[in-house]
């Protein structure tokens, strides 16, 4: 296993520049996430990866070989698509054989990997149908068989959940993951989704407008976006957003004062976020910790099971908290009660260029 | 209302059929009228005689024109084919737009009466008259555009990651054409190949001009019944009846994917 590296990669698409210089480098072992809105480039990151796409301008190394201008073919990845490519009319065993057939392994061979690759995905059975004749969670497992039977040096994975639905999607979670221990494998796996990420990446690589805009674990990522973009990008409800100016007591916010734990010049101007988690009854924090008190009127409540989302108004602004079911019989609707902010989970960010300042 | 509405729609159905069975129905009473009755088409009544068809199918040079028709059709086919596939391919995955998708047809709009003389010309220096590979290569100035047409609708329905998985794969862009897009879209290569097939098998005009003596395809030996001596209908109905109908029958069972493939290219559009 190999891992891989990417130098100033560019592309551009008719004088539109999607890629804007990326480096990055991508740990051999390591399961790595590009998570992005739509048109981020991330797709177009992971195409110029495989080689489905020549780069307009930089470099792309997997283990030591330069893969720059090599057809993808020659540079032993495999990859899974978001609607799974398998061949309409060839059987499951004959989709999953198909790369090594290409290179020429003996049939024998062949059928042993087949039957290997499909004993550890539960797919025996299906070996002899077509693809039309398998649901959707089957032909995902089948797209998978055709990657792992390779034994290639990187697998790639462009958003191949998003057309699962809910309950089967987070089962394959828990498969991929466990195939990415079992096999050791070095991942790079694309997703719009930044639940999969969160759970299933070593690292994630949050890229916006054709750039990096973060990479770290995924604890990092949320606990320390580098930017407003991660901030807002990443956790669901999104974080709370509001501008600011540091005056000598704190930052003036339009919830009220809030007492900074770093130093800011005055008159500063910021935005501060905080997270829907990070709203707290008064009386589960320590005074030390809190960083603010802020009054707001309960306006709905939405229950989720263990947790419920309450959205809120504090002096005219909406805000948004997420609680335990537990803490939910305080939140009726209307009702007015005081919240407090933790110090350690408060995020500002220059609001000028966004960049964070904690 | 609604039963009304049924009734009107299905008596509008059933005047179309009769109207494009009639010929048919009619053609066939013909074939089987003793010769005396061949000239007089309000006689419905009488003992059907199979002379006809033995003098066709048994005593006339039909039998080697359809052999020659099989020939020409099967060749045009061949190379339309072999030609059409890749042309519809880069059609399909190179960005052509509209315009150059209905260029294609261009050659089509062209009254073959235009063409005619040029062919003529040249396969008459090449020592191509009466030959069946003249016949061949004027009707690929037909089909082959035919043929590419219909393919392209084929080939845009072909998502473009399975060529791309069978690169990753192992295999080059060619070898992704030809064992992987190539395979899945068999269905309409069939139709492709069969509509071309029709184009070539009823085709007159060129093969009239172009064919005289042994080459003769089936439609001249059709016409050929129309002599100085008048027209030997009974006969004629036999041929005419010889050439269509297998056509009917294999068309009806390439019906949808005939539909689909005469709006392909333009469809996606």
């Amino acid at each position: 296993m190999a891992g891989a590296e990417l130098k100033n990669l560019r592309k551009t698409y008719g004088g539109t520049e999607v890629l804007k210089g990326i480096d990055l480098k991508i740990e051999a072992r390591q399961f790595t996430v590009l998570l992005g809105p739509s048109g981020c480039g991330k797709s177009t990151t992971l195409r110029l990866i495989a080689g489905l796409e020549k780069a307009t301008a930089g470099e792309i190394w997997i283990g030591d070989r330069n893969v720059s201008d090599l057809e993808p073919r020659e540079r032993d990845i495999a990859m899974v698509f978001q609607n799974y490519a398998l061949y309409p009319n060839m059987t499951v065993a004959r989709n999953i054989g198909f790369g090594l057939k290409a290179r020429k392994m003996p049939q024998a061979e062949i059928d042993a990997r087949v039957a290997e690759a499909a004993r550890l995905l539960g797919i025996t059975q299906l070996l002899g149908r077509k693809p039309k004749q398998l649901s959707g969670g089957q032909q995902q497992r089948v797209a998978i068989g055709r990657a792992i039977v390779r034994k290639p040096n990187l697998f790639l994975f462009d958003e191949p959940l998003s057309n699962l639905d809910t309950k089967l999607r987070i089962d394959m979670r828990t498969e991929l993951l466990r195939l990415h221990r079992e096999l050791d494998a070095t991942t790079v796996y694309v997703t719009h989704d930044q639940e999969e990420a969160m759970t299933m990446a070593d690292r994630i690589i949050v890229m916006d407008d054709g750039r990096i805009a973060q990479i770290g674990p995924p604890a990092e990522i949320y606990h320390k976006p580098r930017n407003l973009m991660v901030a807002g990008f990443i956790g669901s409800p999104s974080m709370n957003l509001f501008q600011g100016t540091v005056t000598p007591a704190g930052l003036e916010t339009p919830l009220g004062t809030v007492r900074l734990a770093t130093p800011l010049e005055v008159g500063t101007a910021a935005t501060f976020g905080v997270r829907p988690d990070d709203l707290y009854l008064p009386d589960s924090l320590d005074d030390a910790q809190i960083a603010s008190a802020i009054d707001v009127t309960v306006e709905i409540v939405e229950l989720l099971g263990a947790r419920g989302i309450v959205t809120m108004r504090a002096n005219g602004q909406p805000l948004k908290g997420v609680f335990e079911e537990r803490f939910l019989s305080r939140f009726r609707e209307g009702v007015s009660l005081t919240l407090a902010l933790a110090q350690d989970r408060l995020h500002l960010f220059d609001a000028e260029s966004g960049l964070r300042l904690n | 209302m609604r039963q009304l509405q049924r009734a009107a729609v299905e008596i509008v159905v059933a005047i179309a059929i009769v109207i494009v069975l009639f010929p048919f129905v009619w053609v066939l009473v013909t074939s089987l009228k003793p010769p005396h009755l061949v000239a007089e088409p309000d006689v419905w009544r009488f003992a059907p005689s199979f002379a006809n068809w033995q003098d066709v199918l048994v005593r006339s040079a039909v039998p080697s024109n359809i052999v020659n028709s099989l020939i020409v059709s099967l060749s045009t086919v061949a190379v339309a084919l072999s030609v059409g596939c890749p042309a519809a391919y880069a059609f399909s995955r190179f960005r052509s737009g509209v315009a150059t998708r209905f260029s294609i047809l261009a050659a089509e709009m062209m009254p073959p009466a235009i063409l005619i003389l040029p062919l003529f010309l040249i396969f008459y220096r090449l020592g191509l008259i009466d030959s069946k590979i003249g016949v061949v290569i004027a009707h690929l100035t037909f089909v082959v555009p035919v043929v590419t047409w219909f393919l392209i609708g084929f080939f845009d329905e072909v998502p473009r990651e399975l060529e791309e998985q069978a690169m990753i794969d192992g295999y080059t862009q060619f070898q992704a054409f030809y064992k992987v897009v190539l395979p899945t879209i068999r269905p309409g290569i069939a139709a492709a190949g069969i509509f071309g097939f029709v184009l070539s098998w009823n085709d007159l005009f060129y093969a009239l001009i172009l064919t005289g003596g042994d080459s003769r395809t089936l439609p001249v030996a059709i016409a050929g019944f129309w002599t100085f001596r008048g027209v030997d209908m009974g006969k004629m109905a036999v041929a005419i009846l010889v050439a269509v109908v297998p056509i009917l029958i294999v068309s009806f069972f390439i019906q949808k994917h005939l539909i689909r493939g005469l709006g392909g290219g333009a469809v996606k559009y």
